[in-house]
């Protein structure tokens, strides 16, 4: 089959390799029929998160018919078209009982390297280095899903793949992002990152009850995005804006009641501490680039709460803490939890509540998945969200 | 030492001493410290599955090879006594062998066992508690082995400390017993992997088998 390989730092390849094959009872092949490429994708393309080996198939965003099941699998049929969440969570652990799915103690053939940087291991993931299980992933034409039983949820509706696609991470990851920030009604929220799951969670923010959503970003395409999901948009990079400024403006001088991290460790600063860590994570004296992290915290009201969704994977330097305590915040953040998400969001797909696959801006074919992940990082042509076609051939 | 506070209403009895050593007198205790040649480990696991099950499962020492690394057969010998072998590594012809015995057996709670003759010199005990709070079943596993040749086999073989594969046995041991398999990546596809892949393949301790788990239990 095709797949695309992660070959090294900016250097992804579509490739020939094997087909997958059932190696445990609970798992199923899949025929894939729809995948993307992912903001966390990018961490791994400019090589911030570790483990990862040459020749690594990428991707984590993916939905596809039931090809072959194993012996165990008896919720799923051959010809079943399902979506599948990017955690694979073995359902019968303390965590998963717990419903903290990305949690999962049993799916993570590599605990021990996870174990060795965080103290305990999460679930595995496809397609998101060795430390995470170094599971194949699924920008390819095939994949294996271990726990078939668990994680994929069946379409049986005649919704196209495009509106259901993105149940497999960023709707549920945004959708989380927004239960996090434990929203009131009539509560604002700040937003940083208008890239897909910053899009979702301004999406779930009002779902959630917000009154008023602040938007931040610099992308104008993506902003303008923010402003048709209902959102007040700020422009970071605009001559004289001041973010907190901002924030404090729109809010009364009191501050949001919650702030959204959807942009991680990969952060874009234009003040000094953009380039002072630079020059630490090149050095290794850190190695996530945390400007929003430090904005998020600073610009949220006293008591209010931080939503993570953005990941970050290490060490981050010259974090706020004394103003998290001095405020009082609560901080939560994490892996998506998928399994509670994916079901209750699909129907508000299907009740045409929200059409997830507003946000695409580039179908392509895997062939030409290696240019595309350049364009993704340098947010070029005003790209908003790329899902590939695993079977189409590139127009000539 | 229990006055201090009296509401504690759903407090359980502090354990005067726990098991495998991690408690005495309502204190904890680290596991013994590697000393003339000899080591140890303890390592624990939370699983959702009763006690008796577990104690079984454990008990059943043929079924070892299922979720052990490396050992490709364990045939009982007797009512307590069993024979092992063990890979050296890829090569199916390099093995070592011994013989070990259950010294101690209290069904639903406790196995102890030692070895008794052949390529490895190690004892070692399993116990069984419910976890506080009745949350499943805390396992926890101490074991004392000498460098002999079943130490350094795993050691230079398979790339793994001895002390970490007692570790992933007892993971393996919780994913079988929980989800009827152990997670496993071997013989997936993957692109080229080059010099640098299959250093770092070697490094993350992916060079060693996964034990099959629920891939031939029921086959
Ligand atoms: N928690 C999870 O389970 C989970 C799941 C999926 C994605 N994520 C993470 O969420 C983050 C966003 O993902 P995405 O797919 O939307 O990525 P993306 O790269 O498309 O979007 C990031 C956006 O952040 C903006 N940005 C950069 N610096 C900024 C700054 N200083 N202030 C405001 N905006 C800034 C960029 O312009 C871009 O629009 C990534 O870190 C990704 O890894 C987490
Ligand atoms: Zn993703
Ligand atoms: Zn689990």
């Amino acid at each position: 089959m095709k797949a695309v390989c992660w070959m090294g730092t900016s250097d992804v390849q579509t490739m020939t390799v094997d087909d997958p094959k059932i190696l445990n009872p609970h798992d199923a092949i899949l025929k894939i029929t729809r995948t993307a490429i992912c903001g966390s994708d990018l961490h791994l393309y400019d090589g911030f998160i570790p483990t990862m080996e040459s020749g690594d198939i990428l991707g984590h965003e993916f939905m596809g018919l039931v090809e072959e099941v194993g012996k165990d699998v008896t919720n799923l049929r051959r010809g079943d078209r399902v979506v599948v969440p990017f955690t694979i969570a073995c359902g019968n652990c303390i965590f998963c009982k717990k419903k903290i799915w990305s949690a999962c103690d049993n799916t993570n053939p590599n605990a021990h390297l996870m174990e060795a940087a965080y103290g305990y291991s999460g679930s595995g993931l496809f397609g998101y280095s060795h430390m995470m299980g170094g599971y194949a992933g699924g920008q390819a034409q095939y994949v294996r899903v271990p726990f078939a039983n668990v994680g994929p949820l069946k379409i049986e509706s005649d919704l196209p793949d495009e509106k259901v696609l993105f149940l497999s991470d960023i709707f549920p990851t945004g959708y989380m992002a927004a239960e996090n920030a434990q929203i009131e009604e009539g509560d604002t929220v700040a937003v940083w990152g208008c890239g897909p799951v910053g899009i979702f969670a301004i999406a779930s923010a009002f779902m959630l009850g917000a009154a008023r959503v602040i938007a931040i970003d610099r992308l104008p395409e993506r902003l303008e995005m923010a402003r048709n999901f209902g959102a007040i948009t700020v422009d970071y990079s605009e001559e004289d804006v001041d973010v907190l400024t901002a924030i404090k403006d729109l809010t009364g001088g009191m501050g949001p009641d919650s702030c959204i991290d959807a942009v991680g460790l990969e952060a874009h600063s234009t003040e000094l501490q953009g380039f002072y860590d630079k020059v630490k994570t090149a050095v290794m004296l850190e190695t996530d680039r945390p400007s929003v992290l430090r904005q998020a915290i600073q610009a949220v009201r006293k008591g209010g709460t931080l939503s993570i969704p953005g990941v970050y994977g290490g060490l981050l330097d010259k974090v706020p803490f004394g103003a998290a305590f001095g405020k009082g915040i609560t901080m939560k953040m994490g892996q998506t939890n998928m399994h509670n998400y994916m079901k209750p969001l699909l129907e508000r797909v299907e009740k045409g509540q929200i059409d997830p696959s507003s946000i695409i801006s580039h179908r392509i074919t895997l062939d030409e998945v290696p240019e595309m992940y350049k364009v993704w990082r340098d947010k070029r042509d005003n790209v908003t969200k790329i899902v590939i076609d695993p079977w189409a051939e590139r127009a000539a | 030492m229990d006055r201090a506070l009296s509401e504690k209403p759903t407090a359980e009895k502090v354990p005067q001493s726990g098991a495998a050593g991690v408690v005495l007198n309502g204190h904890y205790l680290p596991p013994p410290a590697d000393k003339d040649g000899k080591q140890w480990v303890r390592t624990s696991a939370l699983i959702l599955k009763p006690v008796s099950d577990l104690y079984e499962l454990w008990r059943d020492v043929e079924k070892a090879s299922l979720w052990q690394e490396q050992i490709v057969e364990v045939r009982a010998t007797g009512p307590k006594t069993s024979h092992w072998v063990m890979l050296t590594g890829d090569d199916p012809d390099k093995s070592i062998e011994w013989d070990s015995e259950v010294l101690n057996d209290e069904p639903g709670k406790r196995i102890a066992w030692n070895s008794i003759g052949g390529d490895s010199d190690n004892a070692g005990e399993v116990i069984f508690e419910t976890a506080p709070g009745g949350r499943g079943t805390v396992v926890t596993v101490l074991q004392e082995f000498h460098m002999s040749k079943l130490a350094s086999a795993w050691e230079t073989l398979t790339g793994r400390n001895p002390k970490q594969a007692i570790i992933e046995n007892l993971r393996h041991f919780k994913a079988l017993a929980e989800t009827g398999e152990i997670p496993r990546t071997q013989g997936q596809p993957h692109g080229p992997r080059g010099t640098s892949g299959k250093t770092k393949k070697s490094l993350y301790g992916e060079t060693i088998a996964t034990p099959p788990g629920g891939q031939r239990i029921a086959s």
